[in-house]
C-alpha cells in the first residue's frame, strides 16, 4: 500500500489515502471521493492530477511511478 | 521617605560594570539572544508603565479580589447552566489551549528576567513571569468548577499532557515560542507579535463577546488578564526598537515568522469562538472584522512606526482572513470525535450571516455545510459517526495543523524534499519558515508519520481513545446530536 496526500475538489482539507499498485486513476478518484464524501458529494467528470500533472484515467499507480507521500488532486475542468 | 520619582530609576536601573566576568559570559548570546551588543546599546531601555514592586503587588491583589468577587456572585454552576451551551465550547477551547501555555510563558519571562540586557527589562520581565502564573492559575481555578457540569472541561488541565493532535500543534508552537527562545526572540515573538498583535484580539474581543452572551465571569477574567498583558507586552516594542536599529533584517525575520505562526493558532481559537460558538444574537462583528480592526490596522501601524515592513506574505494573510478558520472549522466538524469540545452545525440564519460577512468565500464553503446537513437528514439522531470522516487527515510539517490552507478549489499545500525525507506544508509561509531553520524543525514527526511508522494507531477509534486520550464521554460531538429543529426531519 502506498500512502499519498490527496485533495478533492470542493473539500476543506487534505487527506492521506492508501493506494494499491495496480489501482487505476479512476479507482483512485473513487477512493478519494469516498474518503471526502462527508463534506463533498461524489460527482463524475473530475480529473486526477499526479504531482500537479493530469494523468491517463486508466493508468495504474505503478505505471505512473507514484511514490509514498506524492500528491494526488481531484479537480474540475481540464486540470490546468 | 523619598517621593517615588526620586528613587524609581535608582531601583530600576541597577546595571553596573562587571569586573569578575566578561559581559558576554554573564549574558551569553545563546540565552540573551542576538544581535549581541554592548550594554551601551541597551542602557536607555525603558517602558511606559514603570511599575514598582509595591505597586505591582497592590494592583494584582486588588485585581484578584475583583475577579473572585465576580466569581462568587456570578461564576457558579447555576450561572453557567443559564448560558447558551454552544458558547461553553469557546470556554473549553480557550481553557485548554491558553492557561497552560501561559504557564510555559513563565519560563520565557524568567529567562528574560535573568538574561535580558538591561535591568529595567529584567525587572519588567520578572513582573511578566508573575503575571503568567496568575494567567495560568485563575482560569484553572474558575473553569475547574465546570468539570461538574461537563467532563470535557477536564481537558483544561489535561490537554497539554496528551497527544491530541491539537495539543501536538500547540506544543510545537509554544515550546519554541515560550521555552526555546532566547530573551530577544522571546521579547519580539511573545511580547510584541503574540501579545501586542494577537492577545488583544482574544482577550479584548472575547471579553466583549462574553459580555454580550451574559458570561460575566469569563468577561471579567479575561479583561483582568488583559491589563497584565498590556503592561508586559511593552517589553517587546522596546527590545524591537534596538534590534531594528542594529540588525533590521533579523528583526523583520522574527516578526514575519512569529506573526504567521501566531495567526494560525488564533484563527482557530478565536475564529471558532467568534463566528461559530457565539450565539448569533450576541455577535457584533465577524472574526474577520475583529482581525481587521485589532490586528491588520493596529499591528500594521505598529510595524510602520518601527520602520518595519509588513510580512512578505501579507497578501496571503489578508486572503486567508476570508477562508482559513472556516476551512478548519468545517474539517474539524467532520472529525469532532478527535477533540475535547462539541461543534454546532451553522443554522440557516447563521449561514446567512456568514454569507453576508464573508461574501468572497462563503459561496464556496456553503456547499460543504449543505452536504453535512444532507447527511444528518439521512442519519438517525445521535448517530454522530454517520456524519463523520474516517480517512486519515494530513498535517503540516511546520505548524502541525491540518492541511486547510487556501480554498476548497485550491488547497495551498506544498511539499519539499530534504535529506531523503519528504515534507508537506499547509502554505508557502509555513514552508519558508521551515526552510529558514530546517535544523530546528526537521526531526519532528507529524501525526501521519507517527501513524505510518506504527507509533500511533491508524484506526480512527483506536487513535482517538488510545493515542489522543479521549473517551466516548468527553470526545467532541454534534451539540444537538443532529436533532436541529431547522432540519425538518421526516418521522421514520
Amino acid at each position: 500500500m502506498i500512502p499519498v496526500y490527496a485533495f478533492a475538489a470542493g473539500d476543506t482539507l487534505g487527506l492521506v489515502i492508501l493506494l494499491d499498485e495496480d489501482q487505476t486513476m479512476v479507482s483512485v478518484a473513487e477512493r478519494l471521493q469516498a474518503s471526502a464524501s462527508v463534506r463533498v458529494a461524489p460527482r463524475p467528470g473530475l480529473i486526477v492530477l499526479h504531482e500537479g500533472r493530469p494523468v491517463d484515467p486508466y493508468a495504474t499507480v505503478a505505471s505512473l511511478g507514484v511514490r509514498p507521500l506524492d500528491r494526488i488532486d481531484l479537480v474540475e475542468g481540464d486540470g490546468r | 521617605m523619598l517621593p517615588r520619582q526620586e528613587w524609581l530609576d535608582e531601583a530600576r536601573k541597577l546595571d553596573w560594570e562587571l569586573s569578575y566576568v566578561r559581559p558576554e559570559d554573564a549574558f551569553p548570546a545563546v540565552q540573551s539572544g542576538r544581535p549581541w551588543l554592548e550594554h551601551g546599546a541597551w542602557k536607555h531601555w525603558d517602558e511606559p508603565f514603570r511599575t514598582t514592586f509595591g505597586e505591582y503587588v497592590g494592583n494584582q491583589s486588588a485585581k484578584d479580589e475583583a475577579v473572585f468577587a465576580v466569581r462568587e456572585a456570578l461564576g457558579r454552576l447555576r450561572d453557567y447552566r443559564r448560558l447558551d451551551p454552544v458558547w461553553l465550547n469557546a470556554l473549553k477551547l480557550h481553557g485548554a489551549t491558553l492557561p497552560l501555555a501561559e504557564f510555559a510563558a513563565v519560563v520565557g519571562n524568567l529567562r528574560a528576567a535573568r538574561f535580558g540586557r538591561d535591568s529595567a527589562w529584567r525587572l519588567t520581565a520578572t513582573f511578566g513571569a508573575l503575571d503568567e502564573f496568575r494567567h495560568t492559575q485563575i482560569p484553572l481555578v474558575l473553569l475547574h468548577e465546570l468539570v461538574k457540569l461537563d467532563p470535557q472541561f477536564d481537558w483544561v488541565h489535561r490537554f497539554y499532557h496528551s497527544n491530541n493532535w491539537v495539543a501536538i500543534a500547540a506544543r510545537h508552537l509554544f515550546d519554541e515560542l515560550l521555552l526555546a527562545s532566547d530573551a530577544i526572540e522571546f521579547a519580539i515573538a511573545t511580547n510584541f507579535v503574540f501579545e501586542t498583535g494577537f492577545t488583544n484580539l482574544q482577550f479584548v474581543g472575547l471579553s466583549a463577546l462574553a459580555r454580550e452572551v451574559g458570561d460575566k465571569c469569563f468577561e471579567r477574567m479575561v479583561a483582568s488578564i488583559q491589563t497584565d498583558e498590556a503592561r508586559h507586552a511593552q517589553i517587546g516594542r522596546q527590545v524591537l526598537e534596538v534590534v531594528v536599529r542594529e540588525d533590521p533584517g533579523y528583526a523583520q525575520h522574527l516578526v514575519d515568522k512569529w506573526f504567521w505562526r501566531s495567526w494560525l493558532v488564533f484563527a482557530i481559537v478565536t475564529g471558532f469562538s467568534m463566528d461559530y460558538f457565539t450565539p448569533l444574537e450576541a455577535r457584533r462583528a465577524s472574526f474577520k472584522e475583529f482581525m481587521r480592526e485589532w490586528v491588520v490596522d493596529q499591528f500594521g501601524r505598529s510595524l510602520a512606526d518601527l520602520g518595519l515592513s509588513k510580512p512578505w506574505y501579507w497578501d496571503t494573510f489578508i486572503e486567508s482572513l476570508d477562508w482559513y478558520h472556516h476551512m478548519v472549522y468545517a474539517s474539524a466538524y467532520t472529525y469532532r470525535s478527535t477533540v475535547w469540545f462539541d461543534f454546532v452545525v451553522p443554522s440557516p440564519e447563521d449561514r446567512a450571516w456568514l454569507r453576508a460577512k464573508y461574501p468572497r468565500s462563503w459561496p464556496d464553503l456553503d456547499p460543504v455545510w449543505e452536504r453535512i446537513v444532507e447527511r444528518w437528514r439521512a442519519a438517525d439522531v445521535g448517530n454522530d459517526f454517520a456524519v463523520h470522516g474516517t480517512a486519515i487527515v494530513a498535517f503540516c510539517d511546520l505548524c502541525q495543523l491540518v492541511l486547510c490552507g487556501g480554498t476548497p478549489k485550491r488547497n495551498t499545500a506544498t511539499s519539499l524534499e530534504r535529506a531523503g525525507r519528504r515534507y508537506i506544508f499547509c502554505s508557502e509561509p509555513c514552508r519558508r519558515i521551515f526552510e529558514q531553520e530546517p535544523e530546528r524543525y526537521a526531526s519532528h514527526e507529524c501525526l501521519v508519520e507517527r501513524v505510518l511508522a506504527g507509533r500511533a494507531p491508524a484506526n480512527l477509534i483506536a487513535l482517538v481513545q488510545r493515542y489522543f486520550g479521549l473517551t466516548q464521554e468527553d470526545w467532541g460531538k454534534d451539540i444537538a446530536r443532529g436533532n436541529y429543529a431547522w432540519l425538518h426531519r421526516q418521522a421514520r
